[in-house]
């Protein structure tokens, strides 16, 4: 058994750059969802959104969301104190859906009106979800087996499962994995279109919830076999003890209504890490925030821990839902409170539905050391994804 | 974490729709007996390209799923269901599914902006907006054929489709699932194929989606499933390139770890990624000279008759399993040349430098 431990974590996200930024943030249960400068939001409904303010380093002739994977990646890897021979050999997995839209939309906006054009072969080399694991392997050094899924909003998290997977069956013994996303003109008009946004930031759990807000930003982990961490004297932040994916095949866009696919990947994680539904204390919910998707995550909680069985939050409610990178941001915050002991709030959660039989720890963070806690993750196409970790 | 396992991966199931075949096992058998390449045609203002003739979709999706579906998903469901069928598998008894595409749903994606671009708001489609998210073929294909254990969208750049199937051969010889349905598939936009001509890929573009049916051997030999090839062994891995370019390196450890996962056993023939993108193919080839050192082993490639697209990738692997059976390796020419009923090997080096090698033998 190849166990795989958690080492190196980086984050850019609307808190600004860096890890202890974005703790500080979610400890403090302060919102980020602000009104939009990126895009032209004039006409639609929602005119807001969880931007990176602070922008990492890096080239501004790369995409927006490939600087912010590079910040975020660049951080994990210096975190977990990896050399040029580990990286040489480590893989590389990307959940990305936008890739370089921003950019590309610029180019297509700009086409349509009939005005010079930038390069359009750099957009398209850009647009691609696969940019982003391309560029980061080229600058970081990352030369082991390297590929982009795009699972939609549950992303993120599926890289993380993959890189477990890689070091579990003994291919890798230390891999990078996350998840990246821009704000985009497709992904807000999308989402818009679909009447999916709250006009003020969302409040999941909230029994006047009125939809999600979009967010943008990046996060990778470094996952490495455990013996190996240990022989170097790595720090470890947490086991990622298993995980597991599941399909509604039901809908496109909608969840299937009871949560049969998500409660069968909770229940299928908690087997694949050898515990059973009262280890664990807490769940990082999906909690986008939508009236359907909070009920039925709720309504697929409660058949795998019972009803109250744990404590949930959502930090959507602070970064808004940040797509592709929403299963890694939400996969460091809930290891970030397993080491801190303590549960990151639902914010701007002020009366919870009475539907919804959890206690989603409104507004303030919660003091509590809980030995494991999952992160869920559900997306588009009933993709959905169950992150469990342990305390180490 | 789940304890690995290396269990034999068997192929009991194929579906292909493209512009030279369409049907399962045996239609794609009856072309490679005699295989002719399809005609190509401008797609805009792009270079000539392998489209599918506008008949083939209405054949094999009624009306309704017609106009509800992009026509990319209708080809990724075309051939799904062509395998699904062969495989004879209730695909509700626990199936995973994973699709490789380099390019998604582009044309949806663009008729969604320009509606914006047309109207401001009151123009956008919550209809097409799904399909702006390239796992839109899996999320459609996936409802269409019922898999609802893991399912993967893997996006890389030229070995989309290979890649697919090591993914998810991995899956099933790790014990984590017993079937993946795995699929490569691609459609030819205008705007997008211009703009590939743009990024220097001067290969035979083409598009269309092909799929095969893996399941762990037990299993499918305790439900007397029909083998139709075995995935020996397979591995991934990554050369030193920059995005979108083509590499010096010619490192092979992929093809090395797949030949040791088959038990050792070196490839008596190749499919190669070949697709007629000229410094890519030269790199391909000098990594395989690499990677199967002095001897002169046969290698061809279908991409200069179906043109190059995610579902190629998963074709090779299909024609493998039957050259293995056959001892007939097609060529670009529509002749064979005569090979050894052993395994052989479908090679994929992508730009950017995504490395793929599965080794596959007959059943």
């Amino acid at each position: 058994m190849r166990r795989v431990l958690v080492t190196g974590l980086g984050v850019v996200s609307p808190f600004g750059a860096g890890v202890k930024a974005y703790w500080a943030g979610l400890a403090a249960g302060t919102c980020a969802i602000r009104p939009l400068t990126i895009i032209d939001a004039t006409g639609f409904r929602c005119r807001i959104a969880a931007e990176v303010v602070e922008m990492a380093a890096g080239s501004p002739r790369r995409s927006r969301a490939d600087r912010l994977a590079l910040g975020a990646a660049t951080e994990a890897l210096d975190d977990a104190g990896l050399g040029r021979a580990d990286r040489a050999a480590a893989a590389l997995v990307v959940g990305a859906v936008g890739g370089g839209m921003l950019e590309a939309e610029s180019w297509y906006w700009a086409r349509a009106r009939g005005e010079q054009l930038p390069s359009w072969a750099a957009s398209l080399r850009a647009m691609l979800p696969a940019a982003h694991a391309e560029v980061l392997a080229h600058r970081l050094g990352l030369g082991g087996p390297r590929h982009t899924v795009v699972t939609a909003c549950s992303s993120g998290a599926v890289a993380l499962a993959e890189c477990a997977e890689l070091i579990a069956d003994g291919v890798v013994d230390v891999a990078l994995a996350g998840g990246v996303d821009a704000v985009t003109r497709m992904c807000f008009m999308g989402f818009n279109a679909l009447k999916l946004l709250d006009p003020d930031p969302c409040r999941p759990f909230d029994r006047d919830r009125r939809g999600m807000s979009i967010g943008e930003g990046a996060a990778f982990v470094v996952l490495e076999e455990a013996e190996r961490a240990r022989a170097r004297g790595a720090r470890a932040y947490a086991e990622l003890a298993g995980h597991a994916m599941t399909t509604d095949a039901y809908h496109v866009t909608a969840p299937q209504p009871e949560g049969e696919g998500m409660a069968r990947a909770m229940t299928a994680a908690l087997a694949a890490g050898g515990i059973g539904p009262r280890d664990v204390g807490y769940a990082n919910a999906h909690g986008t925030g939508t009236a359907q998707n909070d009920r039925i995550e709720a309504r697929a909680l409660a058949r795998v821990f019972g009803a109250g069985g744990l404590l949930v939050s959502s930090t959507k409610s602070m970064i808004g839902h940040t797509m592709a990178a929403a299963g890694s941001l939400e996969a460091v915050a809930t290891i970030l409170g397993l080491v801190q002991e303590t549960i990151p709030p639902t914010a701007g959660l002020t009366t919870p539905d009475p539907e919804i039989e959890f206690d989603c720890v409104p507004r303030v963070a919660r003091e509590l050391a809980v030995e494991h806690a999952i992160s869920n993750s559900f997306g588009f196409g009933g993709q959905n994804i169950t992150v469990l970790f342990r305390r180490v | 974490m789940t304890q690995s396992q290396h269990r034999e991966v068997v192929i009991t199931g194929v579906g292909v729709v493209n512009a030279a075949v369409v049907g399962d096992s045996a239609a794609l058998a009856a072309w490679l007996d005699a295989p002719t390449a399809a005609p190509r045609s401008r797609v805009g203002q792009a270079r000539p390209a392998v489209r599918l003739p506008e008949t083939t979709l209405p054949s094999l999706i009624d009306a309704a799923e017609g106009r509800r579906l992009a026509r990319v998903c209708q080809l990724a469901i075309g051939a799904a269901r062509f395998a699904v069928g062969e495989a004879g598998l209730d695909a509700a008894s626990g199936v995973g599914l994973v699709i490789g595409s380099e390019l998604g749903d582009y044309t949806s994606t663009i008729a969604f902006a320009d509606g914006y671009l047309a109207r401001g708001p009151a123009g956008l489609s919550a209809l097409l907006f799904p399909n702006t998210v390239m796992n839109t073929m899996a999320a459609t294909t996936a409802i269409a054929v019922a898999t609802r254990e893991l399912s993967l969208t893997i996006n890389v750049p030229t070995v989309s489709g290979e890649l697919a199937v090591a993914r998810a051969a991995a899956a099933v010889a790790s014990g984590r699932v017993d079937a993946v349905l795995a699929g490569g598939v691609d459609e030819l936009d205008p705007l997008v194929a211009e703009m590939l001509d743009a990024l220097g890929d001067d290969g035979v573009r083409g598009e269309g989606a092909a799929f095969v049916m893996l399941e762990a051997a037990a299993t499918a030999r305790a439900r007397g499933a029909r083998i139709l090839g075995r995935i020996a062994g397979s591995a991934w891995r990554a050369l030193p390139a920059r995005p979108w370019g083509v590499g010096r390196r010619v490192a092979s450890v992929a093809v090395a770890e797949a030949q040791a996962r088959a038990g050792g056993i070196a490839p008596e023939w190749v499919y190669a990624s070949a697709s007629g993108d000229a410094p890519r193919d030269a790199w391909e080839s000098r990594v395989l000279s690499a990677a199967l050192g002095p001897r002169r082993v046969p290698t061809t490639s279908l991409g200069a008759l179906v043109g190059h697209h995610a579902g190629l990738g998963v074709l090779h692997v299909a024609s493998a399993a039957w050259s293995a059976g056959s001892g007939r390796l097609p060529t670009a020419d529509g002749a064979h040349v005569p090979v050894p009923r052993h395994a052989g090997l479908v090679h994929g080096l992508g730009r950017g430098g995504g490395h793929v090698a599965l080794m596959v033998d007959a059943a």
